[in-house]
């Protein structure tokens, strides 16, 4: 599904990413973890197409990200869910889910459902099936953040991409939601059969939802294992090493 | 300023851990001062307010004597008696059919003032994306470029030139009345509400665009689903704020414009009606009144 040969990312002087191959199968939950600024956000965003590698290259489903225009051909292929600011907030909730629906829609089709919504037993069995489908003609800004989220998700189900990349999706809710949080997700990706990608600072939530754990530091692979392969030594190198900075800092 | 405490205690902490004694942050040169500069620019400015005022009163052409000498005062009262329509045997503020005669050139010069900002705001939607920076980081062709800094001399080219003169030019070209009046009125204020949309644009926080755009919109759909949706309601208290400075400006353009309760009040003027024009007066306060009343309460309801 994705495919990263020597791909590298500078800003500046900062080295981002140094070059990293890998290979990630469709079907796979994979779990970026490292400290903050370790380069996962940008792994993910390289992944996701919206950024291009400065050396090597990525690509998605055969095709490099240089050839895939941002709209609709990418958006097939990847859904992105932020960290819960990804919504509209003076929008209702419907037309932020038909927002999914964009890249399948003309201009004047998206002009018409913004005033008569199209579509919209799609738009509710996507609200529906992430458990907030009551809230359907609900200014997004009076939802609770964790409600966002969801409605985020739900705007994916209605774009269908292959495969969802999500950045800490579960960051900014509270413990017992994300887990509920994170069910879903796993859920949904798995109907389907798409790849599911997340950044995940939780340790223990990274290794119970996903398959496959990708560590990185300083822009640079710490280790890429299956779940079940990651070692007490492996998290306690990741942690040690974490501590190690943070006095260099001092 | 304020990093300099913190560098002071971070020092300290080191100090403390290297050699096991507690930091004298005291004796630490750079601590917070009350700043001398300060200090002296207080001073400095009771010394620039005495001097100004002992230089205008001892100015002797700058007449400072007029302003309470007897003959101003007589001119004043005067004024004000004619004013108040003494010694008329029915001052216009107490004749019904003046008070009608007022009103409609009140709801003449409200028409005048809706028009002006109507064309302002159809101006600024048309061209507002045009003169505001790029929402979305994707590069731009060089013709976005070109229209963009046409956009922006546009603006700033509008909004420079007042309503007056605007107005000036314009009886020019169109007989002088209300459209006239609206056109001046409406230009000015084109570059105005141009610059400030574009401004509520380029702060919009990006986040929400990006999504759209990567959920598959293209550039018009992501106008529509993110942009535009985001946008509307600071736009909409920008117009309406700026209608309640139109309403404030029309009575200068309807003097030369020849409309509305401008053009009455310089008639007024000009033919010595005094209490015509304490009638204009009340009736313009009125209407000013009633306008920014509308204009809190629909601010408030766009929120």
């Amino acid at each position: 599904m994705f495919e990263l040969v020597d791909a590298t990312k500078r800003y500046g002087p900062l080295v981002a990413l140094a070059p990293l191959s890998l290979t990630i199968t469709a079907g796979e939950r994979l779990a970026l973890m490292g400290p903050s600024g370790s380069g996962k956000t940008t792994l993910l965003h390289l992944l996701a197409g919206v950024i291009q590698p400065d050396e090597g290259r990525v690509a998605i489903a055969g095709r490099s990200t240089e050839t895939l225009r941002p709209g609709r051909d990418l958006a097939r292929l990847v859904g992105v869910m932020a960290q819960g600011f990804d919504l509209v907030p003076s929008l209702a909730v419907v037309h932020n889910v038909l927002a999914g629906r964009l890249g399948e829609w003309g201009i004047g089709r998206s002009l018409l459902s913004l005033v008569f919504p199209r579509e919209l037993p799609l738009a509710q069995a996507a609200l529906n099936r992430v458990g907030v489908g009551t809230k359907l003609y609900e200014r997004t800004a009076r939802l609770s953040g964790g409600e966002q989220q969801r409605v985020a998700l739900a705007r994916l189900l209605v774009q269908q991409p292959r495969a969802i990349l999500a950045d800490e999706p579960v960051s900014s809710v509270d413990p017992a939601r994300a887990e509920d949080l994170l069910t879903l997700l796993v859920e949904v990706a798995a109907e389907d059969g798409r790849t599911l990608i997340a950044s995940m600072h939780a340790v223990p939530l990274a290794l119970r939802y996903f398959s496959r754990v990708i560590a990185l530091r300083h822009g640079h692979l710490v280790f890429d294992r299956a779940t079940t392969a990651v070692t007490e030594a492996d998290l306690t190198a990741l942690y040690d090493l974490r501590q190690e900075e943070a006095r260099d800092v001092r | 300023m304020s990093a300099n405490p913190l560098k002071v205690e971070a020092r300290g902490d080191r100090l403390a851990l290297d050699a096991g004694r507690t930091p004298v942050a005291s004796s630490e040169p750079g601590l917070p001062q009350r700043s001398l500069a300060l200090r002296a620019s207080g001073w400095l400015l009771v010394a620039l307010v005495v001097a100004s005022w002992v230089f205008v009163v001892s100015e002797p052409s700058a007449h400072v004597g007029d302003l309470i000498s007897r003959e101003t005062l007589d001119h004043g009262r005067d004024f004000l008696q004619q004013l108040a329509g003494v010694g008329e045997a029915r001052p216009a503020y107490r004749d019904p059919g003046q008070w009608r005669q007022a009103a409609r050139l009140a709801y003449r010069t409200l028409a005048m003032s809706v028009l002006a900002i109507g064309f302002a705001t159809i101006g600024t939607l048309l061209t507002v994306m045009a003169g505001a920076r790029p929402v979305l980081d994707e590069g731009r062709p060089w013709p976005r470029t070109l229209l963009f800094g046409l956009t922006r001399a546009a603006w700033i080219f509008s909004r420079a030139v007042p309503e007056l003169v605007w107005a000036l030019l314009i009886i020019f070209v169109f007989s002088p009345g209300i459209l006239a009046g609206a056109l001046a009125l409406g230009l000015h204020n084109f570059g105005v509400l141009g610059r400030l949309c574009a401004e509520v644009v380029e702060n919009l926080d990006r986040r929400p665009i990006r999504a759209v755009r990567s959920a598959g919109a293209g550039r018009g759909q992501t106008l529509l689903y993110a942009v535009l949706p985001s946008a509307l309601p600071a736009f909409l208290t920008f117009v309406l704020y700026r209608w309640e400075v139109v309403i404030r400006t029309t009575i200068v353009v309807g003097f030369v414009s020849a409309a509305g309760l401008g053009r009455e009040f310089r008639l007024a003027l000009s033919f010595f009606h005094y209490s015509d024009v304490t009638l204009l007066v009340l009736v313009y306060v009125l209407l000013v009144f009633a306008v920014d009343a509308t204009s809190v309460g629909l601010r408030r309801l766009a929120r």
